[in-house]
């Protein structure tokens, strides 16, 4: 159980992290999602006290970690991959942390095997590659047998298989019982992983909510509507509370009415619909109009709000 | 929250247990030998050392057999006096690669990002830093120790063509071979400190290769300006390191427990920073 009230990070004149107040229970896996500088690593970094929070506070089963007497052993996490000095081997590096708490050789052994590092522990980690250090760092998060897992981007660099394989161990562990919170930019990987999403934008929470509310509850139904009069059905379906886009000459997209009230009032007027389509909602759609507004690195084409310098957030490597 | 969460049956597991200072000081003793430039530096210091003494030995026979070279008069009983000091002698380059140890121990960790996984593991950070404080002292004294009473072992057959051998019950030689090792744990505390201080490896050696080598070059050169240069130039580190080594008290010196007395306030001073800086700060 990790929970956090009020948890704010300035570094310096900019805020990482804006009075974030949430909870992950156990027993779940919690997909913290948002774009690239929202936040996402400055908030887990807090969790396991490696930043200390500019205000606010955030405990995890029940005390700030560092008040936690077996931290390894309460929290597992997985922050940047490669947090390990290039010349050691990924199997004494695993060694040396598993010391602190007198986690016996056998748990190093066992972790080694259960994330398919194999024979590739006993080389240098400078040698590694991005998915291989990725399964370092899962293999570290797990040498505690720890009840709450932090994944920071855990899937980052791993091939389709090492995907598949991080998405049932996250939910194997949270069927366990543990808490399970993982950080993500993208939406499909969340879609398939997490129960329940924590989305934030700008050091901001944009929604806290079980994954299908996020879906359904993120955005109006849309639909698209073909007719020879879209001028005529346009000034027909206008009302407060409705949205009427007109995307070609016989095309409109209409958001706020259901496809039955559109075809009832295209019948009444005589208009000759030729093509009504409920729009699919996808997961990136609803993760889109999430944070439309909050995301700070942009695509040139898309135009940056003014004012709103593209910075580093933190000391993101 | 809109749903109960499940009531928290949350796994216990044997095995692991508590964070003890024992067990942080063998994580330290494992993560110090499991990198290579670790026993890299320690076999360099330990050449350069005992190397330099026998250098020191075998120019301390010329200097005797040669009247010329030394002072008017010959060297006299002096000469027994200044081959007591050989055991010591490659202390000044040994202070320089324990010191490069030292710091590149703890700043590897902020370069290569390993001080956030030890910060995980021990969020206390404090028994971290003071851990591979002890861990790094040790070595380096027993390092210094074993090169001291090695360079005495390569002296004697240098020495003994001169009737300067000498054995390890003469005058300061065994506290001289012992401090040795108590100069470069000292050293190697205050590499720690600033490693962790400054966060780097390069600024770190720089900063002490500077508080050693360069600090006395400069008091040196500013030494007939003012009486006060001469008084701190004593309170040096490396003026420290010399007086705690010394087989006799040299005149205007500190004794050897003077010596180290300051150089011991020098490794506390920056350590106690060190431990209030690594608690406060982000890694």
């Amino acid at each position: 159980m990790i929970e956090a009230h009020e948890l704010t990070k300035r570094f310096g004149d900019k805020t990482a992290v804006d009075g974030l107040t949430f909870t992950v229970p156990p027993g779940k896996v919690t997909g913290f999602l948002g774009p690239n500088g929202a936040g996402k690593s400055t908030t887990m970094r807090m969790i396991v006290g490696l930043d200390h929070p500019t205000g606010g506070t955030v405990i995890v089963n029940g005390k700030p970690y560092a008040g936690h007497r077996s931290p390894l052993h309460e929290v597992g996490a997985l922050l940047e991959a490669k947090a390990v000095h290039p010349k050691r081997t990924a199997y004494n590096h695993l060694r040396a942390l598993a010391a602190t708490e007198g986690i016996p050789p056998a748990r190093v052994n066992e972790v080694i095997e259960l994330t398919g590092l194999g024979s590739a522990a006993r080389k240098k980690v400078g040698g590694y590659s991005l998915g291989m250090g990725q399964r370092l760092g899962i293999a570290v998060a797990l040498l505690g047998d720890p009840h709450t897992l932090i994944l920071d981007e855990p899937v980052n660099g791993l091939d389709p298989e090492g995907v598949k394989w991080v998405r049932f161990l996250a939910r194997g562990l949270a069927a366990e019982g543990r808490t399970v919170f993982i950080s993500s930019h993208l939406m499909s990987e969340m879609a398939v992983t997490a129960d329940h999403l924590i989305v934030i934008g700008r050091g901001r929470i944009l929604a806290d909510a079980p994954i299908g509310e996020v879906l359904a509850g993120s955005q109006q139904e849309r639909v698209l509507v073909r007719t020879d009069d879209a001028g005529a059905l346009a000034a027909a379906l206008g009302s407060p509370g409705v949205e009427v886009r007109r995307q070609e000459a016989d095309q409109l997209e209409i958001l706020g009415l259901s496809t039955r009230s559109i075809a009832e009032a295209a019948f009444s007027r005589g208009l000759l619909i030729t093509e009504l389509t409920p729009q699919q909602v996808s997961l990136e759609d609803a993760y889109m109009e999430l944070t439309g507004g909050e995301v700070e690195y942009r695509s040139q084409h898309m135009s940056a709000p003014a004012g709103s310098a593209p910075d580093e957030e933190g000391r993101q490597p | 929250m809109s749903t109960a969460a499940p009531a928290a049956q949350e796994p216990r597991s044997s095995g692991a247990g508590r964070v003890t200072f024992a067990r942080v000081l063998r994580s330290e003793m494992i993560k110090t030998a499991t990198v290579p430039s670790t026993v890299i530096l320690l076999a360099v210091s330990f050449a350069v050392m005992v190397g330099l003494g026998a250098l020191v030995a075998w120019g301390t026979v010329q200097l005797v057999n040669d009247p010329a070279a030394g002072p008017p008069g010959g060297l006299g009983a002096s000469a027994q006096s200044l081959a007591y000091d050989i055991p010591a002698s490659g202390l000044p380059f040994g202070q320089l690669l324990i010191a490069a140890l030292a710091v590149v121990l703890i700043g590897s960790e902020y370069t290569t990002g390993m001080i956030r996984s030890t910060m995980v593991a021990v969020p206390t950070r404090t028994p971290a830093l003071l851990a591979k404080t002890l861990v790094t002292a040790v070595i380096s004294f027993i390092l210094g120790v074993l090169a001291a009473f090695a360079t005495y072992l390569a002296a004697q057959p240098i020495l003994s063509g001169s009737d300067l051998d000498f054995g390890l019950d003469a005058d300061g030689v065994l506290p001289s071979i012992i401090n040795t090792g108590t100069v470069l744990a000292l050293i190697a505390v205050m590499g720690v400190a600033i490693g962790a201080l400054l966060r780097s490896t390069a600024g770190g050696v720089v900063t002490l290769v500077g508080a050693l080598f360069v600090l006395p070059i400069i008091t040196g050169l500013l030494s007939g300006l003012a009486d006060w240069v001469v008084d701190a130039e004593r309170f040096l580190p490396s003026s420290a390191s010399a007086a705690l080594v010394a087989t006799r008290v040299q005149p205007e010196a500190f004794n050897q427990a003077e010596g180290g007395l300051i150089l011991a306030g020098w490794a506390v001073v920056l350590l106690a920073a060190a431990v209030v800086v690594i608690k406060k700060r982000d890694v």
